[in-house]
């Protein structure tokens, strides 16, 4: 099976900082691979593994995160056989509509079955971007997947878990899903797979899709810290515990 | 000062009476789309909307083949934006819809308002260190929205006119079964009291200390993150934060939870937070109203006591 598994660069969450402001700066942020896309590699690879097929990454975006070596390689550890990059700085991908359609761009100049993608990304999470992809392609789309199996060379059955219940359905190929993060915890790359990473192909697709932003961004600033009374009392004795009893009372809990 | 058209798409029939009176406020018109058949539909005539139209589903047809022919009646009014229901199922059908107007999803919008004559749309990014606003630039637009943003009217709407959705499901997706899950979902999104479990808990069974308190507050318990998702201590539905569910409770008693800030971001409606915690630099005690520090062991088994 050729699997194709789209990953975001993202500022890493813990490196951006709050500024006087209130605004972001994401200059000190490290990049990263998009939490939630971790386990879409962590999936492709294993199916790959099991259909003895093939893993593509894919990955749109700037080339402020997409021409870092360190990342790409970050990328190629993960199982993939090889990376293809969509770097595109005319569009900020700012909304869900602009990233699927250059996926989809994308993906009309490859071979694959299978195109897989993560719950959202961990700086916007829309949860959109894999729905849209394959809506945009005339294909089969499932979002929130527990569980993939190959049943034929052309068929999928995958588990779909809602609020309250588990779907079964059957999906003919090609087509995209989303997995959910509970579908498996990713492996981390052993030393090996680090070491092969670096000898793997890397290729920058000469495409460009127009996509006009559907939404205009009138600010974007930490929100205000609410409002909290911070009483602090230290110790877990008797006395401690009486003071929070009393609090609790005079709150009328 | 008003929009033209919301169409609220719900597979859920119990948000239509919040989300129709929070777009009421907003739009002069109203239209609710729903799943199933006329019956269930002229029961939720009195639901605020000005029309109710139904998609009637089975077990060969889900709420997202409908995606194409929503897309088409909303193409009816000029000008319109599309509230989905922030659901697993509402989220395929808002992607979905969305390529069909060719307008991006703003999902978990929390905060609506009108500027001259505009939808603007507030919602966290970057895991709730910041809130983005933002608005459509094309004539349609979808969002995603869950429960528990807006009033919930006390009187019922006048009778909605109702009728089916014209245009055939498309299924590009077989479903073979389906079957209801095991694990006992919570509402902590209607729950007054929670007690918010983080990573301080140190063993799968100290979970019952922990129910036994949230017995005593007559509430529920709801946790971080890496307790649903590493440890799976509970299921995924309880965790709270950005990514996972927002909450405004009356009391939440935060327990061994550090307090990063996308749970924060799920946890800052609440009107009362109490944290206990032994870490005295923990970030939740910036974000608490009674803070003790202690160990949590000590403290909630006496605590369970005095309020028993």
């Amino acid at each position: 099976m050729k699997i194709i598994t789209c990953c975001k660069v993202v500022p890493n969450e813990e490196g951006i900082t709050v500024m006087q402001n209130r605004e972001l700066s994401t200059e000190k942020a490290p990049l990263a691979i998009s939490q939630y896309d971790l386990n879409a590699m962590e999936s492709g690879k294993k199916l790959a593994a099991e259909t003895g097929g093939t893993m593509v990454a894919l990955s749109v975006g700037s080339s402020s995160s997409l021409e870092n070596t360190k990342i790409r390689k970050d990328i190629l550890s993960r199982g993939a056989d090889e990376l293809k990059l969509v770097i595109d700085d005319a569009h900020g991908f700012s909304d869900s509509l602009q990233t699927a359609k250059a996926l989809a761009g994308a993906l009309k100049n490859m071979e694959y079955d299978l195109v897989l993608c993560g719950a959202g990304s961990s700086d916007l999470y829309s949860q959109e971007v894999g729905i849209q992809t394959g809506t945009i392609l005339d294909l089969p789309v499932v979002n929130n997947v527990t569980g993939i199996t190959a049943v034929s060379d052309s068929t999928l059955h995958v588990e779909r878990t809602l609020e309250e219940e588990v779907e079964l359905l059957e999906v003919s190929l090609p087509a995209v899903l989303s997995v959910s993060s509970e579908i498996n915890v990713p492996t981390v790359p052993s030393m090996r797979d680090i070491m092969k990473a670096g000898k793997k192909p890397v290729s920058v697709m000469d495409m460009k899709e127009e996509a006009a932003p559907s939404t205009r961004i009138i600010e974007q600033l930490a929100p205000k810290q609410q409002e909290r009374r911070q009483q602090v009392v230290e110790g877990d004795g008797e006395e401690a515990v009486d003071a929070l009893v009393s609090f609790l009372r005079k709150e009328g809990f | 000062m008003s929009i033209q058209s919301v169409f609220i798409v719900s597979d859920n029939y119990a948000v239509l009476p919040e989300f129709c009176s929070g777009a009421k406020s907003l739009a002069d018109s109203v239209t609710a789309i729903v799943f199933g058949g006329e019956e269930e539909a002229r029961q939720a005539a009195g639901c605020g909307a000005d029309k109710v139209i139904y998609c009637p589903v089975g077990e060969d047809v889900l709420p997202e083949d409908y995606a194409h022919a929503i897309a088409e009646h909303v193409k009816s009014a000029s000008q319109a934006v599309v509230w989905v229901y922030n659901s697993i199922r509402g989220k395929a059908l808002a992607g979905k819809i969305s390529v069909y107007l060719d307008t991006a999803v703003l999902s978990a919008v929390n905060e609506f308002s009108l500027e001259e004559d505009t939808l603007v749309c507030r919602r966290m990014v970057y895991g709730g260190l910041a809130m983005r606003k933002e608005t459509f630039a094309k004539s349609y637009g979808v969002v995603t929205i869950s429960n528990g943003i807006f009033e919930v009217p006390f009187v019922e709407g006048a009778e909605a006119e109702i009728c089916a959705l014209e245009g055939a499901p498309i299924s590009l997706v077989k479903r073979i079964s389906h079957k209801e899950k095991k694990e006992g979902g919570v509402n902590l999104v209607a729950a007054k009291r929670i007690v918010d479990v983080g990573r301080g808990l140190a063993a799968e069974e100290d979970l019952e200390m922990c129910k036994a308190l949230a017995k005593v507050l007559d509430g529920e318990v709801g946790c971080s993150r890496p307790v649903a998702e590493n440890n799976k201590w509970l299921p995924k539905s309880n965790y709270l934060g950005i990514t996972g569910v927002t909450v405004k409770p009356e009391l939440l008693v935060a327990v061994g939870l550090s307090g990063q800030v996308q749970h924060i971001g799920g946890i800052n409606k609440s009107k009362v937070i109490v944290a206990i915690n032994k870490d005295k630099a923990a970030p939740i005690f910036k974000n608490a109203d009674f803070g003790l520090v202690g160990d949590m062991y000590k403290i909630i088994p006496a605590l369970i006591e005095k309020l028993s």
